[in-house]
Protein backbone atom coordinates (compact mmCIF):
# COMPACT_ATOMS: atom_id res chain seq x y z
CA UNK A 1 0.00 0.00 0.00
CA UNK A 2 2.70 2.56 1.06
CA UNK A 3 4.65 1.13 -2.44
CA UNK A 4 1.64 2.52 -4.43
CA UNK A 5 1.68 5.62 -2.71
CA UNK A 6 4.92 6.58 -2.81
CA UNK A 7 4.93 5.85 -6.73
CA UNK A 8 1.95 8.05 -6.96
CA UNK A 9 3.80 11.14 -5.09
CA UNK A 10 6.41 10.37 -7.61
CA UNK A 11 4.25 10.55 -10.55
CA UNK A 12 2.69 14.01 -9.47
CA UNK A 13 5.88 15.35 -8.48
CA UNK A 14 7.01 14.44 -11.86
CA UNK A 15 3.64 15.60 -13.82
CA UNK A 16 4.62 19.18 -11.83
CA UNK A 17 7.45 19.06 -12.57
CA UNK A 18 6.84 18.47 -16.42
CA UNK A 19 3.85 21.45 -16.04
CA UNK A 20 6.08 23.75 -15.08
CA UNK A 21 8.72 23.29 -17.55
CA UNK A 22 6.45 23.39 -20.27
CA UNK A 23 4.59 26.52 -18.58
CA UNK A 24 8.32 28.41 -18.77
CA UNK A 25 8.46 27.20 -22.37
CA UNK A 26 5.43 28.77 -23.48
CA UNK A 27 5.60 31.95 -21.75
CA UNK A 28 9.32 32.32 -23.61
CA UNK A 29 8.02 31.57 -27.29
CA UNK A 30 5.20 34.18 -26.17
CA UNK A 31 8.08 36.87 -26.26
CA UNK A 32 8.21 37.60 -22.48
CA UNK A 33 12.11 37.51 -23.64
CA UNK A 34 11.18 40.46 -26.60
CA UNK A 35 13.94 42.75 -26.57
CA UNK A 36 11.92 46.74 -26.84
CA UNK A 37 12.57 48.39 -29.87
CA UNK A 38 11.44 51.71 -31.06
CA UNK A 39 9.04 52.31 -34.18
CA UNK A 40 7.67 55.98 -35.54
CA UNK A 41 4.57 56.83 -35.95
CA UNK A 42 3.03 56.01 -38.98
CA UNK A 43 0.19 58.89 -39.01
CA UNK A 44 -0.24 62.03 -41.31
CA UNK A 45 -0.71 65.68 -39.46
CA UNK A 46 -4.48 66.69 -38.85
CA UNK A 47 -5.10 70.49 -39.48
CA UNK A 48 -5.42 72.80 -36.94
CA UNK A 49 -9.30 73.45 -35.44
CA UNK A 50 -10.53 76.76 -36.35
CA UNK A 51 -13.84 77.41 -34.16
CA UNK A 52 -16.21 79.10 -35.35
CA UNK A 53 -20.07 80.83 -33.69
CA UNK A 54 -23.36 79.67 -34.46
CA UNK A 55 -25.54 81.99 -35.53
CA UNK A 56 -27.90 83.85 -32.85
CA UNK A 57 -31.67 81.93 -32.24
CA UNK A 58 -34.93 84.43 -32.60
CA UNK A 59 -37.00 83.19 -29.39
CA UNK A 60 -39.29 81.35 -31.69
CA UNK A 61 -40.50 81.13 -35.49
CA UNK A 62 -43.73 83.54 -35.27
CA UNK A 63 -43.61 85.91 -37.90
CA UNK A 64 -40.12 84.33 -39.03
CA UNK A 65 -39.03 82.82 -43.04
CA UNK A 66 -37.32 79.08 -42.50
CA UNK A 67 -35.84 78.33 -46.29
CA UNK A 68 -36.71 74.45 -46.70
CA UNK A 69 -33.98 73.37 -48.80
CA UNK A 70 -33.42 70.78 -50.94
CA UNK A 71 -30.11 69.64 -51.10
CA UNK A 72 -30.24 67.07 -54.18
CA UNK A 73 -29.89 63.50 -53.56
CA UNK A 74 -32.16 60.72 -54.60
CA UNK A 75 -35.81 61.25 -53.31
CA UNK A 76 -34.69 64.12 -50.44
CA UNK A 77 -36.78 66.62 -52.65
CA UNK A 78 -39.95 64.55 -51.59
CA UNK A 79 -38.36 64.50 -48.03
CA UNK A 80 -37.96 68.70 -48.03
CA UNK A 81 -41.57 69.33 -49.74
CA UNK A 82 -42.95 67.12 -47.20
CA UNK A 83 -41.15 68.89 -44.31
CA UNK A 84 -42.35 72.21 -45.82
CA UNK A 85 -46.01 70.89 -45.60
CA UNK A 86 -46.03 70.04 -42.10
CA UNK A 87 -44.93 73.74 -41.54
CA UNK A 88 -47.28 75.22 -43.62
CA UNK A 89 -49.69 72.80 -41.45
CA UNK A 90 -48.79 73.48 -38.18
CA UNK A 91 -47.11 76.48 -37.85
CA UNK A 92 -48.63 78.79 -40.51
CA UNK A 93 -47.45 81.72 -38.64
CA UNK A 94 -44.11 80.88 -39.52
CA UNK A 95 -43.46 81.19 -43.83
CA UNK A 96 -41.15 77.89 -45.24
CA UNK A 97 -40.53 78.55 -48.58
CA UNK A 98 -39.03 75.86 -50.71
CA UNK A 99 -35.64 75.88 -52.76
CA UNK A 100 -33.58 73.43 -54.99
CA UNK A 101 -30.29 73.78 -54.58
CA UNK A 102 -26.55 71.67 -55.59
CA UNK A 103 -25.06 69.13 -53.62
CA UNK A 104 -23.77 70.68 -50.05
CA UNK A 105 -23.86 74.05 -48.27
CA UNK A 106 -21.77 75.72 -50.22
CA UNK A 107 -23.02 78.00 -53.32
CA UNK A 108 -22.36 76.43 -56.26
CA UNK A 109 -22.00 78.01 -59.86
CA UNK A 110 -25.42 78.05 -60.85
CA UNK A 111 -26.80 79.12 -57.00
CA UNK A 112 -25.46 82.36 -56.13
CA UNK A 113 -28.95 84.10 -56.67
CA UNK A 114 -30.63 81.04 -54.06
CA UNK A 115 -27.93 82.24 -51.73
CA UNK A 116 -28.22 85.52 -51.85
CA UNK A 117 -31.59 85.41 -51.34
CA UNK A 118 -31.52 83.62 -48.21
CA UNK A 119 -29.34 85.86 -47.00
CA UNK A 120 -31.67 88.43 -47.59
CA UNK A 121 -34.98 86.84 -46.36
CA UNK A 122 -34.08 83.69 -44.06
CA UNK A 123 -34.22 83.93 -40.19
CA UNK A 124 -33.38 79.77 -40.40
CA UNK A 125 -32.81 76.93 -42.98
CA UNK A 126 -33.25 73.46 -42.50
CA UNK A 127 -31.23 71.62 -45.53
CA UNK A 128 -31.50 67.98 -46.32
CA UNK A 129 -30.83 65.34 -46.32
CA UNK A 130 -27.18 65.12 -46.15
CA UNK A 131 -27.65 61.69 -47.96
CA UNK B 1 -22.52 74.77 -42.02
CA UNK B 2 -21.64 77.94 -44.36
CA UNK B 3 -25.10 79.65 -43.33
CA UNK B 4 -24.24 79.50 -39.25
CA UNK B 5 -20.81 80.88 -39.65
CA UNK B 6 -20.68 83.02 -42.92
CA UNK B 7 -24.74 83.91 -43.54
CA UNK B 8 -25.26 84.12 -39.27
CA UNK B 9 -28.25 82.19 -40.23
CA UNK B 10 -29.38 79.31 -37.75
CA UNK B 11 -29.45 76.23 -39.88
CA UNK B 12 -30.78 72.69 -39.03
CA UNK B 13 -29.04 70.23 -41.60
CA UNK B 14 -31.06 67.29 -41.55
CA UNK B 15 -29.00 63.96 -42.17
CA UNK B 16 -29.26 60.15 -41.68
CA UNK B 17 -28.33 59.00 -38.18
CA UNK B 18 -25.91 56.62 -39.89
CA UNK B 19 -23.97 59.14 -40.55
CA UNK B 20 -24.12 60.48 -36.59
CA UNK B 21 -20.40 59.87 -35.62
CA UNK B 22 -19.12 60.78 -39.37
CA UNK B 23 -20.86 64.21 -38.91
CA UNK B 24 -20.20 64.61 -35.58
CA UNK B 25 -16.24 63.66 -35.96
CA UNK B 26 -16.76 66.26 -39.29
CA UNK B 27 -18.43 68.93 -37.10
CA UNK B 28 -15.54 69.18 -34.47
CA UNK B 29 -12.75 69.40 -36.73
CA UNK B 30 -14.56 71.86 -38.80
CA UNK B 31 -14.70 74.33 -35.67
CA UNK B 32 -18.14 74.24 -34.60
CA UNK B 33 -18.94 71.13 -32.50
CA UNK B 34 -22.41 72.22 -31.17
CA UNK B 35 -24.07 72.77 -34.85
CA UNK B 36 -27.27 71.05 -34.22
CA UNK B 37 -27.80 68.52 -36.69
CA UNK B 38 -31.86 66.54 -37.09
CA UNK B 39 -30.64 62.86 -36.87
CA UNK B 40 -33.40 61.38 -39.08
CA UNK B 41 -34.20 57.40 -40.22
CA UNK B 42 -33.14 56.04 -43.46
CA UNK B 43 -32.86 55.44 -46.21
CA UNK B 44 -34.70 58.49 -47.77
CA UNK B 45 -33.99 56.76 -51.47
CA UNK B 46 -36.39 55.13 -52.46
CA UNK B 47 -39.72 55.74 -50.01
CA UNK B 48 -42.67 57.31 -50.89
CA UNK B 49 -43.87 60.87 -49.68
CA UNK B 50 -46.15 58.94 -47.23
CA UNK B 51 -43.60 56.65 -46.15
CA UNK B 52 -41.44 59.64 -45.11
CA UNK B 53 -44.16 61.56 -43.97
CA UNK B 54 -44.57 58.40 -41.48
CA UNK B 55 -41.39 57.58 -40.34
CA UNK B 56 -39.46 60.86 -40.62
CA UNK B 57 -41.69 64.12 -40.58
CA UNK B 58 -44.04 62.59 -37.75
CA UNK B 59 -41.32 60.45 -36.62
CA UNK B 60 -39.32 60.42 -33.99
CA UNK B 61 -35.48 60.52 -34.42
CA UNK B 62 -33.40 57.48 -33.41
CA UNK B 63 -30.65 59.20 -31.64
CA UNK B 64 -33.12 61.70 -29.47
CA UNK B 65 -36.16 59.70 -29.50
CA UNK B 66 -37.72 63.30 -29.85
CA UNK B 67 -40.51 64.13 -32.56
CA UNK B 68 -38.72 65.02 -35.05
CA UNK B 69 -40.29 68.45 -36.56
CA UNK B 70 -40.27 69.83 -32.83
CA UNK B 71 -36.86 69.11 -32.24
CA UNK B 72 -35.98 71.58 -35.76
CA UNK B 73 -38.26 74.19 -34.26
CA UNK B 74 -35.83 73.78 -30.86
CA UNK B 75 -32.97 73.83 -32.87
CA UNK B 76 -33.85 76.61 -34.73
CA UNK B 77 -35.00 78.73 -31.46
CA UNK B 78 -32.85 77.36 -28.45
CA UNK B 79 -30.65 80.06 -27.04
CA UNK B 80 -26.60 79.26 -27.52
CA UNK B 81 -24.38 78.35 -25.12
CA UNK B 82 -20.89 79.57 -24.45
CA UNK B 83 -19.59 76.66 -26.12
CA UNK B 84 -21.79 77.29 -28.90
CA UNK B 85 -19.80 81.51 -29.71
CA UNK B 86 -15.95 80.47 -28.71
CA UNK B 87 -13.49 81.31 -31.36
CA UNK B 88 -10.08 80.82 -31.60
CA UNK B 89 -7.65 77.84 -32.94
CA UNK B 90 -7.44 74.32 -31.58
CA UNK B 91 -3.95 73.10 -32.73
CA UNK B 92 -3.68 69.92 -33.43
CA UNK B 93 -0.41 66.89 -33.32
CA UNK B 94 -0.57 63.52 -34.56
CA UNK B 95 0.53 62.35 -31.10
CA UNK B 96 3.94 60.72 -30.32
CA UNK B 97 6.43 60.68 -32.91
CA UNK B 98 7.98 56.64 -31.77
CA UNK B 99 6.34 54.25 -30.00
CA UNK B 100 8.74 51.97 -27.53
CA UNK B 101 7.76 48.21 -26.50
CA UNK B 102 8.28 44.20 -27.30
CA UNK B 103 7.09 43.48 -31.22
CA UNK B 104 4.16 41.95 -30.06
CA UNK B 105 3.04 44.54 -28.03
CA UNK B 106 3.68 46.96 -30.61
CA UNK B 107 1.44 44.66 -33.33
CA UNK B 108 -1.40 44.87 -30.54
CA UNK B 109 -0.89 48.83 -30.16
CA UNK B 110 -0.96 49.61 -33.96
CA UNK B 111 -3.98 46.84 -34.21
CA UNK B 112 -5.54 48.56 -31.17
CA UNK B 113 -4.90 52.28 -32.53
CA UNK B 114 -6.16 51.14 -36.06
CA UNK B 115 -3.02 51.98 -37.79
CA UNK B 116 -3.43 48.66 -39.63
CA UNK B 117 -5.58 46.99 -42.35
CA UNK B 118 -5.90 44.51 -39.50
CA UNK B 119 -3.09 41.94 -40.53
CA UNK B 120 -0.09 42.45 -39.10
CA UNK B 121 2.45 44.60 -40.25
CA UNK B 122 6.31 45.23 -40.64
CA UNK B 123 7.01 47.29 -37.73
CA UNK B 124 8.57 50.85 -39.08
CA UNK B 125 11.76 50.67 -37.06
CA UNK B 126 13.86 53.69 -38.02
CA UNK B 127 16.31 51.41 -39.74
CA UNK B 128 13.55 49.92 -41.78
CA UNK B 129 12.53 53.31 -43.10
CA UNK B 130 15.93 54.62 -43.73
CA UNK B 131 16.39 51.57 -45.59
CA UNK B 132 13.19 52.19 -47.77
CA UNK B 133 14.04 56.01 -48.23
CA UNK B 134 17.29 54.14 -50.28
CA UNK B 135 14.42 53.68 -53.23
CA UNK B 136 14.86 57.99 -53.54
CA UNK B 137 16.53 60.61 -53.98
CA UNK B 138 13.76 62.73 -52.63
CA UNK B 139 13.91 64.62 -48.96
CA UNK B 140 12.80 62.73 -46.25
CA UNK B 141 10.83 65.80 -45.30
CA UNK B 142 9.65 66.88 -48.09
CA UNK B 143 5.67 68.09 -48.08
CA UNK B 144 4.29 65.47 -50.80
CA UNK B 145 1.00 66.04 -50.22
CA UNK B 146 -2.38 66.18 -48.98
CA UNK B 147 -5.03 63.68 -48.14
CA UNK B 148 -8.76 63.14 -47.54
CA UNK B 149 -11.62 60.30 -47.66
CA UNK B 150 -13.05 61.82 -50.77
CA UNK B 151 -11.92 64.68 -52.97
CA UNK B 152 -14.19 68.10 -52.29
CA UNK B 153 -14.35 70.36 -49.18
CA UNK B 154 -16.21 67.39 -47.29
CA UNK B 155 -13.26 66.25 -45.12
CA UNK B 156 -10.19 67.64 -43.69
CA UNK B 157 -7.18 67.22 -45.26
CA UNK B 158 -4.28 65.73 -43.99
CA UNK B 159 -0.61 66.60 -45.02
CA UNK B 160 2.25 64.36 -44.97
CA UNK B 161 5.70 64.04 -45.94
CA UNK B 162 7.83 61.71 -48.46
CA UNK B 163 9.16 59.56 -44.70
CA UNK B 164 5.99 59.50 -43.66
CA UNK B 165 4.88 57.78 -46.98
CA UNK B 166 8.18 55.63 -45.71
CA UNK B 167 7.04 54.74 -42.63
CA UNK B 168 3.48 52.90 -44.01
CA UNK B 169 5.63 51.33 -47.90
CA UNK B 170 7.52 49.35 -44.89
CA UNK B 171 4.14 48.42 -42.71
CA UNK B 172 2.86 47.06 -45.88
CA UNK B 173 6.39 45.45 -46.73
CA UNK B 174 7.52 47.22 -49.68
CA UNK B 175 10.85 46.53 -50.92
CA UNK B 176 13.24 50.18 -51.34
CA UNK B 177 12.67 50.00 -55.13
CA UNK B 178 9.14 49.76 -55.05
CA UNK B 179 8.63 52.69 -53.38
CA UNK B 180 9.19 55.96 -56.35
CA UNK B 181 5.75 53.84 -57.43
CA UNK B 182 4.13 54.26 -54.22
CA UNK B 183 5.37 58.27 -54.19
CA UNK B 184 3.95 58.63 -57.41
CA UNK B 185 0.68 57.74 -56.49
CA UNK B 186 0.89 59.50 -53.28
CA UNK B 187 1.57 62.73 -55.33
CA UNK B 188 -1.93 62.31 -56.56
CA UNK B 189 -3.40 63.02 -53.41
CA UNK B 190 -5.97 60.40 -54.28
CA UNK B 191 -7.29 58.24 -51.34
CA UNK B 192 -6.91 54.29 -51.75
CA UNK B 193 -10.02 53.91 -49.81
CA UNK B 194 -13.12 56.17 -50.43
CA UNK B 195 -15.78 57.47 -47.82
CA UNK B 196 -18.62 56.51 -50.44
CA UNK B 197 -21.34 54.83 -49.23
CA UNK B 198 -20.94 53.21 -53.18
CA UNK B 199 -18.38 50.84 -51.59
CA UNK B 200 -15.51 51.50 -54.71
CA UNK B 201 -12.62 50.24 -55.26
CA UNK B 202 -9.48 51.90 -56.48
CA UNK B 203 -6.88 50.78 -59.30
CA UNK B 204 -3.68 51.58 -60.88
CA UNK B 205 -2.11 50.60 -63.95
CA UNK B 206 1.77 50.67 -64.01
CA UNK B 207 3.71 50.75 -67.94
CA UNK B 208 6.91 51.44 -68.73
CA UNK B 209 10.63 48.96 -68.17
CA UNK B 210 9.94 49.38 -64.20
CA UNK B 211 7.28 46.41 -64.69
CA UNK B 212 9.92 43.66 -65.15
CA UNK B 213 12.39 45.60 -62.98
CA UNK B 214 10.60 45.24 -59.49
CA UNK B 215 8.76 42.51 -60.68
CA UNK B 216 5.55 43.11 -61.43
CA UNK B 217 3.41 40.27 -62.43
CA UNK B 218 1.67 41.19 -65.91
CA UNK B 219 1.23 37.37 -66.44
CA UNK B 220 -1.21 34.61 -65.38
CA UNK B 221 -3.36 36.24 -62.28
CA UNK B 222 -2.03 39.55 -63.30
CA UNK B 223 -5.06 41.59 -61.11
CA UNK B 224 -4.82 38.88 -58.06
CA UNK B 225 -2.34 38.91 -55.16
CA UNK B 226 0.02 36.47 -57.00
CA UNK B 227 3.31 38.48 -56.54
CA UNK B 228 5.08 40.43 -53.58
CA UNK B 229 5.16 43.57 -55.91
CA UNK B 230 1.44 44.02 -57.23
CA UNK B 231 0.15 43.07 -53.53
CA UNK B 232 2.35 45.28 -51.32
CA UNK B 233 2.71 48.15 -53.68
CA UNK B 234 -1.30 47.74 -53.26
CA UNK B 235 -1.15 47.28 -49.94
CA UNK B 236 0.51 50.62 -49.40
CA UNK B 237 -1.96 52.60 -51.13
CA UNK B 238 -4.64 51.19 -49.22
CA UNK B 239 -2.55 51.82 -45.33
CA UNK B 240 -1.21 55.13 -46.29
CA UNK B 241 -4.43 56.04 -46.76
CA UNK B 242 -5.98 55.01 -43.42
CA UNK B 243 -2.85 56.99 -41.62
CA UNK B 244 -1.66 59.69 -43.66
CA UNK B 245 -5.39 60.74 -44.91
CA UNK B 246 -7.84 59.70 -42.27
CA UNK B 247 -9.62 57.07 -44.38
CA UNK B 248 -11.23 54.03 -43.92
CA UNK B 249 -12.59 54.51 -40.55
CA UNK B 250 -16.40 52.83 -40.28
CA UNK B 251 -18.96 54.83 -39.33
CA UNK B 252 -16.66 58.65 -40.02
CA UNK B 253 -14.40 58.07 -43.05
CA UNK B 254 -15.63 54.85 -44.34
CA UNK B 255 -19.33 54.41 -45.36
CA UNK B 256 -19.66 51.82 -48.24
CA UNK B 257 -22.65 50.45 -47.31
CA UNK B 258 -21.40 46.99 -48.27
CA UNK B 259 -17.99 47.38 -48.52
CA UNK B 260 -15.41 45.88 -51.29
CA UNK B 261 -12.60 43.57 -49.91
CA UNK B 262 -10.17 45.24 -52.96
CA UNK B 263 -9.59 47.92 -50.77
CA UNK B 264 -7.62 45.84 -48.87
CA UNK B 265 -4.39 45.58 -51.56
CA UNK B 266 -6.86 47.69 -54.46
CA UNK B 267 -6.44 46.66 -58.25
CA UNK B 268 -2.64 47.21 -58.86
CA UNK B 269 -2.16 46.00 -62.90
CA UNK B 270 0.77 45.85 -64.60
CA UNK B 271 -0.19 46.26 -68.35
CA UNK B 272 1.44 43.17 -70.52
CA UNK B 273 2.86 45.05 -73.13
CA UNK B 274 4.83 42.65 -74.84
CA UNK B 275 1.44 40.44 -75.70
CA UNK B 276 -0.63 43.10 -76.88
CA UNK B 277 -1.19 43.93 -79.73
CA UNK B 278 -1.70 47.73 -78.95
CA UNK B 279 -0.24 51.01 -77.74
CA UNK B 280 -0.16 50.57 -73.70
CA UNK B 281 -2.27 52.78 -71.64
CA UNK B 282 0.00 55.09 -71.21
CA UNK B 283 1.74 55.96 -74.90
CA UNK B 284 -2.57 56.71 -74.95
CA UNK B 285 -2.29 59.21 -72.40
CA UNK B 286 0.38 60.74 -74.36
CA UNK B 287 3.76 59.86 -72.92
CA UNK B 288 6.57 58.26 -74.74
CA UNK B 289 6.98 54.20 -74.91
CA UNK B 290 8.80 52.61 -72.23
CA UNK B 291 8.59 55.60 -69.82
CA UNK B 292 7.74 54.46 -66.48
CA UNK B 293 3.92 55.66 -65.99
CA UNK B 294 1.37 54.74 -63.21
CA UNK B 295 -2.27 55.90 -64.09
CA UNK B 296 -5.12 56.22 -62.06
CA UNK B 297 -8.71 54.46 -61.94
CA UNK B 298 -11.64 54.43 -59.40
CA UNK B 299 -15.27 53.06 -59.52
CA UNK B 300 -16.59 49.73 -58.60
CA UNK B 301 -14.57 47.06 -59.84
CA UNK B 302 -14.46 44.69 -62.50
CA UNK B 303 -16.04 41.53 -63.16
CA UNK B 304 -15.68 38.73 -65.25
CA UNK B 305 -16.86 39.35 -68.35
CA UNK B 306 -18.41 35.30 -68.16
CA UNK B 307 -20.92 36.73 -65.45
CA UNK B 308 -23.10 38.97 -67.98
CA UNK B 309 -25.45 37.70 -69.48
CA UNK B 310 -24.86 39.62 -72.44
CA UNK B 311 -21.59 37.39 -73.19
CA UNK B 312 -23.15 33.98 -75.38
CA UNK B 313 -19.92 32.04 -75.43
CA UNK B 314 -20.32 29.95 -78.40
CA UNK B 315 -18.02 28.24 -80.40
CA UNK B 316 -17.61 30.60 -82.59
CA UNK B 317 -16.91 33.96 -80.63
CA UNK B 318 -17.50 37.38 -81.68
CA UNK B 319 -15.74 39.45 -78.94
CA UNK B 320 -15.52 42.90 -80.33
CA UNK B 321 -19.78 42.51 -80.35
CA UNK B 322 -19.81 40.86 -76.88
CA UNK B 323 -17.43 43.68 -75.10
CA UNK B 324 -19.91 46.34 -77.18
CA UNK B 325 -22.74 44.77 -75.73
CA UNK B 326 -20.92 44.83 -71.87
CA UNK B 327 -20.24 48.24 -72.21
CA UNK B 328 -23.57 49.58 -72.88
CA UNK B 329 -24.95 47.76 -69.57
CA UNK B 330 -22.61 50.24 -67.60
CA UNK B 331 -23.70 53.38 -65.66
CA UNK B 332 -22.02 55.91 -67.29
CA UNK B 333 -21.10 57.57 -63.65
CA UNK B 334 -17.68 55.41 -64.40
CA UNK B 335 -18.24 54.37 -67.47
CA UNK B 336 -16.81 51.06 -68.47
CA UNK B 337 -13.40 49.56 -68.37
CA UNK B 338 -12.12 46.67 -70.04
CA UNK B 339 -9.39 44.50 -68.43
CA UNK B 340 -8.69 41.91 -71.67
CA UNK B 341 -6.34 38.72 -71.76
CA UNK B 342 -3.70 39.16 -74.68
CA UNK B 343 -5.94 36.60 -77.00
CA UNK B 344 -9.08 38.77 -76.59
CA UNK B 345 -6.77 41.88 -77.46
CA UNK B 346 -5.57 40.07 -80.41
CA UNK B 347 -8.98 38.88 -81.13
CA UNK B 348 -10.20 42.23 -81.37
CA UNK B 349 -6.92 43.68 -83.25
CA UNK B 350 -7.76 41.01 -85.35
CA UNK B 351 -11.10 41.66 -86.01
CA UNK B 352 -9.97 44.92 -88.04
CA UNK B 353 -9.47 47.12 -85.00
CA UNK B 354 -5.84 48.54 -85.92
CA UNK B 355 -5.87 50.72 -82.55
CA UNK B 356 -8.03 51.24 -78.87
CA UNK B 357 -8.90 54.17 -80.27
CA UNK B 358 -10.83 52.63 -83.40
CA UNK B 359 -12.40 50.21 -81.12
CA UNK B 360 -13.66 52.85 -78.96
CA UNK B 361 -15.30 54.83 -81.84
CA UNK B 362 -17.26 50.86 -82.17
CA UNK B 363 -17.99 50.44 -78.83
CA UNK B 364 -19.48 54.10 -78.28
CA UNK B 365 -22.14 53.20 -81.21
CA UNK B 366 -25.52 52.51 -80.32
CA UNK B 367 -28.73 52.01 -82.37
CA UNK B 368 -30.35 54.85 -83.90
CA UNK B 369 -27.05 56.97 -84.37
CA UNK B 370 -27.75 57.24 -80.26
CA UNK B 371 -24.10 56.63 -78.23
CA UNK B 372 -23.93 54.43 -75.15
CA UNK B 373 -21.38 57.11 -73.59
CA UNK B 374 -20.62 60.91 -74.14
CA UNK B 375 -17.22 60.65 -74.69
CA UNK B 376 -14.50 58.23 -75.84
CA UNK B 377 -13.13 59.03 -72.68
CA UNK B 378 -15.46 57.30 -70.37
CA UNK B 379 -14.11 53.64 -71.60
CA UNK B 380 -10.88 52.45 -70.85
CA UNK B 381 -9.02 49.48 -72.59
CA UNK B 382 -5.98 47.56 -70.89
CA UNK B 383 -4.34 44.53 -71.61
CA UNK B 384 -2.73 42.12 -68.71
CA UNK B 385 -2.71 38.57 -67.80
CA UNK B 386 -2.06 35.22 -69.58
CA UNK B 387 -2.72 33.26 -72.67
CA UNK B 388 -3.64 30.41 -71.36
CA UNK B 389 -7.36 31.18 -72.01
CA UNK B 390 -10.17 33.68 -73.31
CA UNK B 391 -11.49 35.27 -70.19
CA UNK B 392 -11.46 38.64 -69.40
CA UNK B 393 -13.03 41.04 -67.19
CA UNK B 394 -14.72 44.37 -67.45
CA UNK B 395 -16.54 47.10 -64.79
CA UNK B 396 -17.49 50.22 -64.36
CA UNK B 397 -14.13 51.80 -63.37
CA UNK B 398 -13.00 55.42 -64.23
CA UNK B 399 -9.72 56.75 -65.39
CA UNK B 400 -8.60 60.08 -63.72
CA UNK B 401 -4.76 60.58 -64.28
CA UNK B 402 -1.82 59.67 -64.99
CA UNK B 403 1.96 60.13 -63.07
CA UNK B 404 5.83 59.89 -63.79
CA UNK B 405 7.26 57.37 -61.60
CA UNK B 406 10.75 58.25 -62.89
CA UNK B 407 10.21 61.92 -60.96
CA UNK B 408 10.31 59.97 -57.91
CA UNK B 409 13.49 57.89 -57.71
Amino acid sequence: MKRHMSAGLIALLCLGLFCSYTANHRAQAQGVSQEKITVLTPLGTPPPITLRPMAPRPASLEGKTVYILDQGYPNSDKLMLEVTAWFEKNMPETKAIFRRMGRGSRPSPGTPDLFTEIKENADGVVIGTGH
Amino acid sequence: MDFEADMGIPSVPMVLSEFYEQETEKTHNEGMPGLRIEWIRGPVWGKTSEQLRRDVVNGTSPISGKNVMREIVDHLTRPLTDDDIRTGTIERGRGPETFTDTPDNLQKLFLEKRFTDFLPVILPTEEKVAEMLKGTSHDPDEALGKLAPTFGNAFEYWTFTVKDVAVNAVMAGCKPEYFPVILAVASTNKEGISVSDNSFVEGLVINGAIRNEIGLNSGIGAMGPYAHANTTIGRAWSLYSINLGNCGKVGTTYMGTVGNPMNLINIVIAENEEDSPFAPLSVRKGFKKNENIVSLFEGWGVLSAKNWRANTWDPVMNYPETIKEIFSLQDQMFGAAAVLSPPIANFVRNAGFETIEKFKEFLIEGPDGQKYFQSPNQMEIIVTGGSNNNYFSIGGMRYSSSVTIDDWR
